[in-house]
């Protein structure tokens, strides 16, 4: 028995949570398999999933395979080879940061974790990449 | 009806493999990542990547030609394993980050009262030293010196033959978790909410070997040490350095241990010797112990000081810049608790009762209540809360609860402690680096 109160309370949560929809769209023939499939979507559903990186932002883009998944941009590079000299770059794309973060987080991996200073160049040129693709302000 | 996905990725979730939770992430390279260039059954994948990247930072810059730098050509330093290989024993756990290792168990796969080994969280500032590779302790010495009467120089037997032998559960519990429910974003690893688990230890009261060194009237605090190796590959850089008021080293709780589970404690969580010393941040628990500094002022190692592992001393709105001589140490954890079963997304049937199940615990000791909800806080019902086998191990609750009629629930779980301090329904007091986020537990169930 399907139950029409669930599925739409799944579309609902689905529409809520930015589950993709697509998938009802696409390859089904029948109605019954479409709602199926939304409610299975909405189904994984967790209310203890992370917080977004920014309320409203659209979701990353895909990286760039040649730096690990770095997001495409002026600095991807050179943020790369900095910051997975000593850790993962899956450290950087968990990060969600103000501005004065990162400019802090730049100071202490220089005093506190040994990090080289590589001049004021490079720090404007990966700082800028970091603040705009892994920021909480944009 | 049937729940084709739902079921797949229930299966998916319980059998997944480290290696499996990796490959969800569609990248081959990231794959690479983890099974080529870390690991050291292919070490020369391993350096061939890092090498490169090594240089750049040793330059301080990028290295456009990097690729055609000589495979040969490596920082020695680069050769320490991070101890990936050892991931593949681990059970469906979140891998956030693999140099340094870091990992997080889903809250349904830390139902056990006490953790296994498989599903207990990996929280790794440095990389794994060989000693724990190897399963090396001969030449393994603990240092206790400061300000005590009788410096001591201890091995592993000594610690055996010479103190009383104590096992407990303990929780551990990354200070951190829970990070990732914070906005704006905290910087670190994004925990969720399974950095933490409740091993059984087994090993001697850190107080009666500090009793046998004598500890001197100016001891403030301890300072804590161990062999990881820093993940910038320097050999000399200390990685991580905590300590604890002395009264708390002191208590009966503390425990310096050499297993978990019964079995020598593993590599990745700390073999040889580790400090277990519960209700505060997992970090005051080196792994790999060599030295306890005892400090006649608070200690001031790396990642003491700064914004590691500190609050600020007032509530600040989220997204504050607050000075760093207005923050202090984080000490006692607070209250919380887990919901382990069901897994977040059930179908339930209306009017039918089900059991939620799960932990609860608390940084100063036992959890007094534990009440859940089904109706997104509005009324709450008691839970049966069993005692602790010991002081510091979580707590095994029990309710359930009855959807009325089909549609879309939540389960909360609500965590009071003895000083009736409750769990937040949202996260707590916003700071710098992510702490202490001890917000509700909430999860999915479909009633039809």
């Amino acid at each position: 028995m399907y139950s029409r109160l669930l599925l739409s309370a799944a579309i609902a949560f689905a529409a809520a949570t930015g589950i993709s929809l697509s998938a009802a769209a696409q390859g089904s023939d029948s109605r019954a398999a479409a709602d199926e499939i939304l409610l299975a979507q909405a189904m994984r559903y967790d209310p203890m999933r992370p917080a977004m990186p920014s309320p409203g932002a659209a979701p990353r883009p895909e990286g760039n395979p040649e730096f690990d998944g770095l997001i495409d941009g002026p600095g991807a590079e050179e943020t790369f080879y900095m910051c997975s000299a000593c850790h993962s770059i899956a450290l950087v794309k968990q990060q969600r940061l103000s501005d004065a973060r990162w400019d802090y987080l730049w100071k202490w991996m220089i005093e506190e974790q040994g990090m080289a200073d590589g001049g004021e160049e490079l720090r404007e040129t990966i700082l800028n990449y970091l603040k705009e693709h892994y920021s909480s302000q944009r | 009806m049937t729940f084709l996905l739902d079921r797949d990725e229930g299966k998916e979730r319980l059998a997944a493999s480290a290696h499996e939770v990796v490959d969800q992430d569609r990248s081959p390279h990231a794959t690479r990542t983890v099974f080529d260039r870390l690991s050291s059954s292919d070490r020369r994948g391993f350096l061939k990547s890092t090498g490169l990247t090594a240089l750049g930072a040793a330059l301080g810059m990028a290295v456009p030609f990097g690729r055609h730098f000589p495979d040969g050509l490596v920082p020695a330093a680069f050769a320490q394993d991070t101890g990936s290989d050892l991931m593949s024993e681990k059970d469906g756990l979140t891998i956030h980050n693999d140099r340094p290792l870091n990992a997080e168990t889903p809250a349904n796969l830390l139902d056990d009262d006490i953790t296994p080994y498989s599903r207990l969280f990996v929280r790794a500032n440095g990389l794994v030293p060989q000693s724990a590779l190897d399963k090396d302790a001969s030449d393994w010495t603990l240092t206790i010196d400061g300000e005590v009467e009788n410096e001591l120089s201890l091995t592993v037997d000594d610690l055996k033959n010479d103190f009383e032998h104590v096992t407990l559960a303990l929780v551990l519990e990354c200070g951190g978790n829970g990070r990732a429910f914070f906005q704006p974003g905290a910087s670190g690893n994004q925990w969720t909410v399974g950095a933490v688990g409740c091993p059984q230890w087994t090993g001697v009261r850190l107080r009666d070997v500090l009793e046998k060194a004598g500890v001197k009237s100016s001891a403030v605090y301890t300072g804590h040490y161990g062999n990881d190796v820093d993940i910038s590959g320097d050999p000399d850089k200390v990685v991580i350095s905590r300590g604890v008021p002395i009264e708390k080293a002191l208590e009966p709780e503390a425990l310096i241990a050499w297993e978990m589970n019964g079995e020598d404690i593993p590599a990745l969580h700390g073999f040889p010797l580790r400090l277990v010393i519960p209700g505060y941040p997992g970090s005051v628990s080196q792994k790999y112990l060599t030295r306890i500094w005892i400090r006649d002022k608070e200690h001031d190692g790396p990642k003491m000081g700064g914004y590691s592992y500190r609050m600020p001393k007032y509530p600040v709105a989220p997204g504050t810049e607050v000075p760093e001589e207005d923050m202090e140490i984080l000490t006692v954890m607070p209250v919380k608790s887990i919901i382990t079963a069901p897994t977040t997304g059930t179908e339930v049937t209306q009017g039918q009762a089900v059991e939620v199940r799960g932990h609860a615990w608390a940084g100063d000791g036992d959890v007094k209540a534990m009440h859940v909800s089904l109706d997104f806080g509005q009324t709450w019902q008691e839970a049966t809360l069993e005692p602790a086998p010991n002081k510091y191990a979580w707590q095994r609750w029990r309710a359930e609860v009855t959807p009325p009629e089909q549609g879309y629930y939540e389960v909360w779980a609500r965590a009071t402690d003895m000083n009736d301090v409750s769990q937040p329904a949202v996260t707590p007091g916003w700071n710098p680096r992510g702490y202490g986020n001890n917000m509700i537990h909430r999860l999915a169930l479909f009633a039809s």
